[in-house]
């Protein structure tokens, strides 16, 4: 068994399907060779893997793509590339799975169903992809820099400044902007022209740099006070709020920062606290609760 | 007054208007200009209240000359009254715009000097933003009642979409709640904007490209619920009437929330009726993207919708006839009358099921809600309990539990539980405590 090891892009992952085909690989895992931390990591998590690398060959990824969409359509393309953007474990070889089904050609239309048991997952992974990056393009938020080029920092949790770009492109195509994801260490900029991708190896001090060169100005103030007065405070709806607008984003929303402080964070799953807090505990362990507590204040008492 | 107490005063002051979708129009940037418009529409944050903000949302000014009962801004309100100049307003857009907090800008206003004077000021600023600014953004224009026809077409041909508020759903409570309001003055300019929008359809569909556009995103309107006594039956067949006839794009629902203490008017502790407007809304739905007729939902024997199911829930228990069905061979529009389905695993089911059967399992991957699907379908995994079911049965397994609630340790008061939950399981109540002082 092989653990593919590759640069971690779409075509790298695509010319490393092109290999196992013509090699014959027995594929165990793959292992994209990030320059930053995913829940999937970066070393393979079986002892008794072959690392094997594969090489990026643009002619090869081509070749691939060019099958998937005789084989299939442009449209599975593109949705598998949406999940792959997920980053997620095993993504590689669910989308491998299929491959090899799509290609094997034993069901016919076999492209055509999109609830079989391997395209199904890579479905749903798609749909949560491009709803993150379509909700994200209402999410950045740009800070004007001093020589007026409008800054933005952002830390989705899928990989998906690519797809957001054009949006901003279309909707900006007369000013300088940059849309910087800090947790992946890269982003865009855009000088009025045209787009350059810009890379930073370490997100600290990528975030920290964004931050003291586009600081929050009058806007961003009248922005927060505005959004304050929207609320109506008869209809109040916290839950419903988080729901919406998750709190993993409101880091980078200076209209949601202040509320951070009170609401923990970090640990990925922060935003379903609050509300469950003690609703699961059963009405004996309250009753319980109460009597021991009745118990020990007893002899004080008598 | 600084700019920021001013969209202060009237941000607050506009926040009781729901609209805020910023959908139904497609833009490129204009040349040397900036903003687009983006079809599917752009949520930009969500207000404490979970509302969605997507738009600049403020009043042009609060200083009104009417006195409507439920409204905030009424002239025998003591409130601080505030007016944009139209320089303000338009940098303020841009400036968020550019930092991409907004989508575009809403714009409406209270009523000062006359009805044509208030509507100039508006298009003032739509017209400065267009044409000065070369923005591509969202507008939406309040239509202001009163205002002339010349003045309409002109808030037309440069905003996205446009509305008039119906605010209470009959007439005859408009009337005595907003005595300088009526349904003709409302329906006018209504109906003006409709008609030219069906007029520019016919001329772009008749293959001129550069006729001017109007409304691109059309109109949408909104009522007040639960100020005045009307049944949900009147609120829905009005706004499928709107639909219909004045082709509007959404009819909006607001829970009264009661601001101005006034004898016409619910006391002034009512609750906002947030649950019915939630119903409401689902009913809404329902018309829109179900195919669902407003008589289908309520009739004359049910004028109202249910607190506990949803409409689609009520729907099915009333209509057995039609169920369970076979998702492997039922029609489309049946599949979506499944309550737990929507149109995405409807879409899903139809488009999948010539290639196999469709299992419990697949449906579950699907993202149907069984929970309340397992009633309505008949497949092969159908447990055998579950192939006869009366609607009298099916009511209380489709009704959610309330949720348990965590008991405060240091409160005496007794434990409040329903009657029929205390005599069911006989709590005993446990000792009160007694800690030292």
């Amino acid at each position: 068994m092989l653990s593919i090891h590759y640069d971690s892009s779409f075509d790298g992952f695509l010319s490393s399907v092109f290999e196992i085909y013509r090699q014959h690989l027995d594929v165990g895992e793959f292992v994209a060779e990030r320059s930053y931390e995913t829940e999937q990591g970066t070393v393979s998590a079986d002892l008794f893997m072959q690392p094997f690398h594969i090489e990026t060959n643009e002619d090869s990824a081509r070749r691939l793509k060019r099958a998937i969409v005789n084989a299939a359509s442009e449209d599975v393309l593109s949705l598998l590339m949406a999940a792959f953007r997920s980053e997620g474990a095993g993504v590689e070889m669910g989308i491998l799975a299929y491959l090899r089904k799509l290609f094997a050609g034993l069901e016919p239309n076999y492209a055509k169903n999109p609830a079989s048991a391997e395209m199904l997952p890579l479905f749903k992974l798609a749909q949560s992809v491009r709803h993150e990056a379509g909700g994200m393009l209402g999410m950045v938020r740009f800070n004007k820099s001093p020589d007026g080029t409008y800054v933005a920092e952002i830390e989705p949790k899928y990989d998906i400044v690519e797809m957001i770009v054009g949006h901003f492109r279309g909707r900006f195509p007369n000013g300088r902007w940059a849309i910087l994801d800090s947790r992946r260490g890269y982003g865009v900029y855009y000088d009025g022209r045209r787009t350059n991708f810009v890379s930073m190896p370490d997100p600290v001090a990528m975030s920290r740099a964004i931050a003291s060169g586009a600081p929050p100005d009058e806007f961003t103030r009248m922005w927060k006070s505005y959004y304050d007065t929207m609320a109506i405070k008869e209809r109040l709806n916290p839950r419903l709020l988080r729901q919406c607008l998750p709190v993993r984003y409101w880091k980078h929303l200076p209209e949601r920062q202040q509320s951070l402080a009170g609401v923990e964070v970090g640990s990925g799953r922060g935003e379903k606290r609050g509300n469950i807090g003690f609703a699961s505990q059963s009405l004996p362990s309250v009753v319980a609760q109460r009597n021991a507590a009745g118990a020990m204040a007893l002899p004080s008492h008598a | 007054m600084d700019l920021r107490e001013k969209l202060n005063i009237l941000g607050d002051a506009a926040k009781y208007d729901v609209s805020c979708s910023s959908s139904g129009s497609n833009r490129c940037a204009p040349k040397d200009g900036l903003g687009s418009g983006c079809g599917a529409g752009i949520c930009h944050t969500w207000a404490a209240d979970g509302r969605c903000i997507s738009l600049l949302k403020v009043l042009f000014s609060n200083a009104c000359k009417y006195d409507c009962a439920y409204c905030v801004n009424r002239r025998s309100n003591d409130v601080p009254r505030a007016t944009f100049t139209p320089k303000e307003l338009v940098d303020l857009t841009l400036e968020f715009y550019r930092r991409n907090y907004i989508e575009g800008l809403f714009l409406s206003s209270a009523v000062i000097g006359t009805p044509d004077y208030t509507m100039e000021l508006l298009i003032k600023v739509a017209k400065e933003l267009r044409l000065t600014h070369h923005f591509g953004g969202y507008i939406h224009l309040k239509a202001i009642p009163g205002a002339s026809s010349s003045l309409l077409y002109e808030a037309g041909l440069y905003a996205d979409r446009s509305s008039v508020n119906i605010e209470i759903p009959s007439d005859a409570q408009l009337q005595y709640l907003a005595p300088e309001k009526n349904y003709a003055s409302i329906y006018r300019p209504m109906n003006f904007l409709a008609e030219r929008k069906l007029e520019y359809n016919s001329e772009r569909r008749l293959g001129s490209r550069f006729a001017p556009k109007f409304l691109p995103a059309g109109q949408s309107t909104q009522m007040i619920v639960g100020a005045s006594g009307e049944t949900d039956l009147q609120i829905l067949k009005l706004s499928a009437g709107f639909y219909k006839q004045q082709q509007m794009k959404r009819v909006y629902f607001s829970g009264y929330i009661p601001i101005n203490a006034d004898k016409r008017l619910p006391v002034i502790t009512t609750k906002p009726p947030l649950l019915r407007e939630h119903r409401l809304y689902q009913a809404d739905w329902l018309m829109r993207f179900y195919n669902f007729r407003h008589d289908e939902i309520l009739d004359e024997r049910n004028p109202n919708l249910d607190v506990d199911l949803d409409p689609k829930a009520m729907w099915a228990l009333r209509h057995p006839e039609f169920f369970p069905i076979d998702l492997q061979t039922a029609d489309y529009e049946m599949i979506l009358r499944v309550p737990g389905i929507g149109v995405k695993s409807a879409n899903l089911i139809v488009a999948s099921r010539r290639y196999g059967k469709i299992r419990l399992e697949a449906l579950k991957k699907m993202g149907v809600v069984l929970k309340r699907a397992k009633y309505f379908i008949y497949h092969p995994d159908t447990p055998a309990n579950l192939r006869r079911l009366y609607p009298e049965m099916l009511r209380p397994l489709l009704i959610a539990r309330p949720k348990p609630a965590q008991l405060d340790l240091f409160n005496d008061a007794p434990l409040a539980l329903p009657s029929s939950a205390a005599s069911q399981w006989n709590v005993v109540q446990p000792p009160k405590l007694a800690l030292p002082a």
